[in-house]
């Protein structure tokens, strides 16, 4: 304690060598006119902290921001697991069946589907692509799935799809931040921060919202796809590795033991905590609580993060291979982490961009081998969460950021040596299921050739709408204030999805 | 010819009634201005009160002959009518005390606070008249709204049953309810906008100030229809771009009974409306999750106890009083740990106990619960010998007792209880053998296996 009492004597000498005469005098003249314009100017209050700046009553709120609240209303879930193809699967593929399409193989392209429309890289008139898999009906609910998918046509009754889905963007990075952030712009926060803002999170010893990614590559929005945009930083996609150190930085540097970094943080909180005695500044609060909190962490973020103890018939299940980082493994550590009260899991899988340019990137091949890497780990988690009672109240959301034409593309006005689709953002199919979704339901309709949607379309802000109905938010509600206006996830927009609610 | 004279002299009211408030109000003021004894401002009093009666006087004419000829009931006018002469007379009667003295007469500025207050008064009554009675208290943060007694009832919605929507009178359980939710505030008999009244299917085909709203069989052509569905910019758009809107079925709706002929006695199954449009307005008797009864609300103090010892303990939602709590955090949770949720006994409708030190014995504890609806004993010590005594806790609905000691025996024991719907027994010595038996609830017990296929190893 002695050091301490060291460390603030020093503290305060400094403070007091800064303060000069002419700091003083300064000091006076600013703060008495800031004093004067504070309340004809509401200071510099966004307006959403005004709970923090009255000092008084400090809500737990302000002392750690990730301490929970209660959802508006009664929500059906309480956890989400999103899945997020990057790079936009084919539904003419995987679950939207177009036999008419197939009778067109090969055929120039409709002049009607093309006027006035602009495509990624589809120039002049390119001919109709055939579906590349073979569809079957599948479980009670008798859901389309192809061949492409075996382990998931298992589990089919367990979803609902929505099969019309459209978005305006038909560039991967802003419709990958439309479909999170509702706005393909840069600047708004990802719906993971919206869900861990308005209802914090249950286990108060690892982050809310975590972040895994596989198939190489992170998404091409970059990472404000798991931002906080305008809410506290605090609210963003914490990113853990499946590889090495789940959360870099995180672990005690050599040399340093847990004991030393217990009294290293204890000192450096009485500091903190003195200087909130002095200023009564929630901030410093909030400060001391996350060095508390990352203490905490080091030991149970490892913990959760290994997939070694599990037994070996959940490994064979998922098809998880430890020490790799695949789709499988996140899908497996996204499950013991919702069991672990985490709010939000985000799993990006990256490599569904199939133009058709490479073997890899081909709708026959590439696509394929894609789908072999998330069709076992997919399928296995949905019936992991239902055997342990988590699908209760965990919901679970797959989709990419749009779906493909039924067209073959004709990059630069040439033909191509592989099968390949381009952005198409008219109907594309997503999945849902979990807590509060009708099991083997599906909605939407599209035309002859899966070009657009002819009925029950769904945009990306009814989804989020739906999300949130189902965390307990009416999204119409739940605002934050933000240069001088409450922002909504779905702006102004977002009807809910009501056929696919349980 | 002379007959327009009236109205037109009755639609002056309420530019007229300033003159006489501003002429008070002047006269108010130079009685503060002046000394008391003193002769100082005394003509200048003395006509302004004499003006002000006379203005008040042609003020309250004008006043009355608007009453006459626009739509305003006697009701809500009275008292602003009686207040509006009573100035007029106490200006005259001031003018009168001022005028046979010589000097500032006794009590004189008591006597023009008096005349201040009754002509504020009166502009209040008329204010409320033109703008309505929330046009001052509307402004006001909700706090205050309610601090002064003030509580908006908002009009309730349109409510349809699911069942035999077919036979409803598509006017009167229909548009009607629509109308009242969107439309009423500003066309009523009180408040005649547009001096259109919607608060009855006769005022309604009476029409507005520009005729007829509607056209029978024709929506496109009917007023009531087609300022619905202009761009909310526009200046004729209907509700007014700041209030409420409605729902787009509920456009929808009204579109198809003009349509269907406007009549007062179809029948909502006689439009070609479906039950897609229905959707929003159906009224879902969805049975709550957790109980139904009301139990007082658990204390901040408790609940910032239960905090401070570890545990996640936070409303199931705003409103609720139930309590979620967790021991996620508090993993050394055992039985002697028990009595720290004894202040929130009643308010536990959730409790998740996984991974704690807890035995049989909490079952004996956990029974006093009566309101617990969820129950996770996950990966705890367990043996499910006396899981019989949760036949006590009336309201359970789900249990998890994956990866415990439980058999079948001990779930046998729980097949009478009649609230219980799911029971997870994944990893368990029960999970082991397939079960036969059927029971009210779902037993769950996992195990599942996706199959290996040709097509895993298959690399394109």
């Amino acid at each position: 304690m002695k050091q301490v009492e060291k460390l603030i004597n020093e503290l305060t000498q400094q403070k007091l060598e800064r303060q000069t005469r002419r700091h003083f005098l300064m000091d006076c003249v600013s703060k008495m006119g800031g004093l004067a314009l504070a309340p004809l100017m509401f200071g510099c209050d966004t307006g959403s902290s005004s709970k923090a700046s009255s000092g008084l009553n400090l809500s737990q709120r302000d002392l750690n921001p990730l301490a929970p609240l209660p959802p508006p209303f009664t929500g059906k879930a309480k956890s989400i697991i999103y899945l997020h193809m990057a790079g936009a699967p084919s539904q003419l593929e995987l679950f939207d069946f177009k036999p008419e399409l197939a009778k067109y193989h090969n055929q120039p392209c409709p002049e009607s589907l093309l006027e006035g429309r602009k495509f990624a890289f589809i120039r002049g008139v390119p001919n109709l692509l055939g579906p590349q898999a073979k569809f079957e009906q599948h479980g009670e609910s008798g859901a389309w799935v192809s061949d492409f998918l075996p382990h998931f046509s298992k589990v089919v009754d367990e979803v609902a799809f929505l099969k019309a889905v459209h978005t305006d963007q038909f560039n991967h990075g802003p419709a990958q931040l439309f479909m999170q952030t509702g706005s393909p712009r840069l600047g708004r926060p990802s719906l993971g921060s919206w869900v861990t803002y308005g209802l914090g999170t249950e286990n108060q010893n690892l982050p809310g919202f975590v972040v895994l990614t596989s198939g190489g590559k992170t998404p091409d929005a970059g990472k404000s796809v798991w931002g906080s945009g305008f809410l506290p930083s605090v609210y963003q996609g914490v990113q853990c590795r499946s590889k090495g150190d789940p959360v870099l930085y995180l672990q005690d540097p050599d040399g340093m033991s847990r004991d030393m970094k217990k009294n290293l943080i204890s000192a450096i909180n009485t500091v903190n905590k003195s200087e909130f005695d002095q200023y009564g500044d929630p901030e410093i609060l909030a400060r001391i609580n996350q060095y508390e909190m990352a203490y905490r962490m080091q030991i149970e973020v490892p913990e959760v993060m290994n997939i070694n103890d599990e037994p070996k018939y959940i490994h064979d299940l998922y098809g998880t291979k430890p020490g790799s980082e695949s789709f499988a493994n996140n899908c497996l550590l996204a499950r013991k982490l919702v069991e672990k009260g985490v709010r939000f899991v985000q799993l990006y899988d990256w490599g569904w961009d199939t133009h058709g340019t490479d073997h890899d990137g081909s709708i026959d091949m590439g696509l394929r081998n894609k789908c072999r890497e998330i069709d076992r780990p997919m399928s296995a988690l949905l019936l992991d969460l239902k055997q342990r009672g988590l699908l209760e109240d965990t919901l679970v959301v797959w989709g990419g950021e749009f779906g493909r034409t039924p067209m073959q593309e004709n990059r630069e006005g040439k033909t191509q040596s592989f099968l390949g689709r381009d952005h198409h953002g008219d109907a594309f199919t997503m999945w849902m299921a979990g807590g509060g979704i009708k099991k083997g339901a599906s909605y939407g309709l599209t035309d002859d050739f899966g070009f657009s949607g002819i009925g029950e379309q769904v945009s990306v802000h009814d989804i989020h709408a739906t999300i949130l109905h189902l965390m307990g938010f009416d999204h119409e509600q739940f605002t934050y204030e933000f240069q001088g206006r409450p922002f909504r996830l779905t702006d102004v927009e977002g009807e809910l999805i009501r056929k696919i609610l349980a | 010819m002379i007959e327009f004279i009236l109205p037109l002299f009755g639609r002056f009211h309420p530019i007229l009634v300033h003159l006489p408030i501003g002429i008070l109000a002047f006269g108010i003021i130079l009685v503060f201005l002046s000394e008391k004894g003193t002769s100082k401002h005394l003509d200048s009093i003395r006509l302004a009160f004499l003006l002000g009666g006379i203005f008040a006087v042609i003020s309250s004419i004008s006043g009355f002959l608007q009453y006459q000829y626009e739509g305003f009931t006697w009701e809500t006018v009275q008292f602003h009518f009686f207040f509006g002469w009573a100035t007029a007379i106490a200006s005259f009667w001031l003018f009168y005390e001022v005028n046979k003295a010589n000097s500032n007469p006794k009590n004189l500025k008591l006597k023009a606070a008096g005349l201040f207050g009754l002509m504020l008064f009166t502009g209040h009554l008329g204010g409320n008249i033109t703008h309505g009675e929330e046009y001052l208290i509307e402004v006001l943060p909700p706090e205050m709204q309610s601090l002064i007694g003030y509580e908006i009832e908002p009009e309730k919605g349109l409510v349809l049953p699911e069942q035999g929507w077919e036979e409803l009178a598509y006017y009167d359980e229909v548009v009607q309810p629509i109308l009242n939710q969107n439309c009423k505030s500003c066309h009523n008999p009180k408040n005649l906008k547009g001096e259109l009244d919607l608060t009855s299917f006769d005022k309604m085909l009476e029409g507005g100030e520009d005729g007829s709203i509607l056209t029978a069989g024709n929506a496109k052509e009917s007023a009531l229809y087609s300022r619905l569905v202009l761009p909310k910019e526009d200046e004729d758009h209907m509700p007014p771009e700041e209030k409420r809107q409605p729902e787009k079925e509920a456009i929808e709706l009204i579109r198809a009974w003009i349509d269907l002929g406007a009549t007062k006695s179809a029948k909502l199954g006689e439009s070609n409306i479906d039950t897609e449009t229905l959707e929003p307005f159906f009224h879902r008797v969805e049975k709550p999750f957790y109980p139904e009864l009301a139990v007082d609300p658990a204390t901040e103090e408790s609940l910032s106890n239960l905090k401070a010892e570890g545990f996640f303990a936070e409303k199931v939602s705003e409103t609720s009083n139930w309590l979620m709590i967790s021991c996620v955090n508090f993993q050394s949770f055992s039985d002697q740990d028990w009595s720290k949720l004894g202040a929130v006994k009643n308010q536990i409708a959730y409790l998740d106990m996984t991974g704690t030190q807890v035995t049989d014995a909490i079952l004996d504890s956990l029974n006093t619960l009566p309101n617990l609806t969820v129950l996770k004993l996950n990966q705890t010590g367990i043996s499910g010998d006396n899981l019989q005594v949760l036949n006590e806790n009336k309201n359970l609905k789900h249990l998890y007792l994956n990866e415990t000691k439980v058999d079948l025996s001990s779930i046998q024991a729980l097949k009478e209880h009649p609230l219980l719907e799911k029971v997870f027994a994944f990893d368990t010595p029960l999970a082991e053998k397939e079960v036969s038996e059927k029971f009210k609830f779902i037993l769950e017990t996992g195990n599942y296996q996706l199959p290996a296929l040709p097509t895993d190893t298959i690399v394109y």
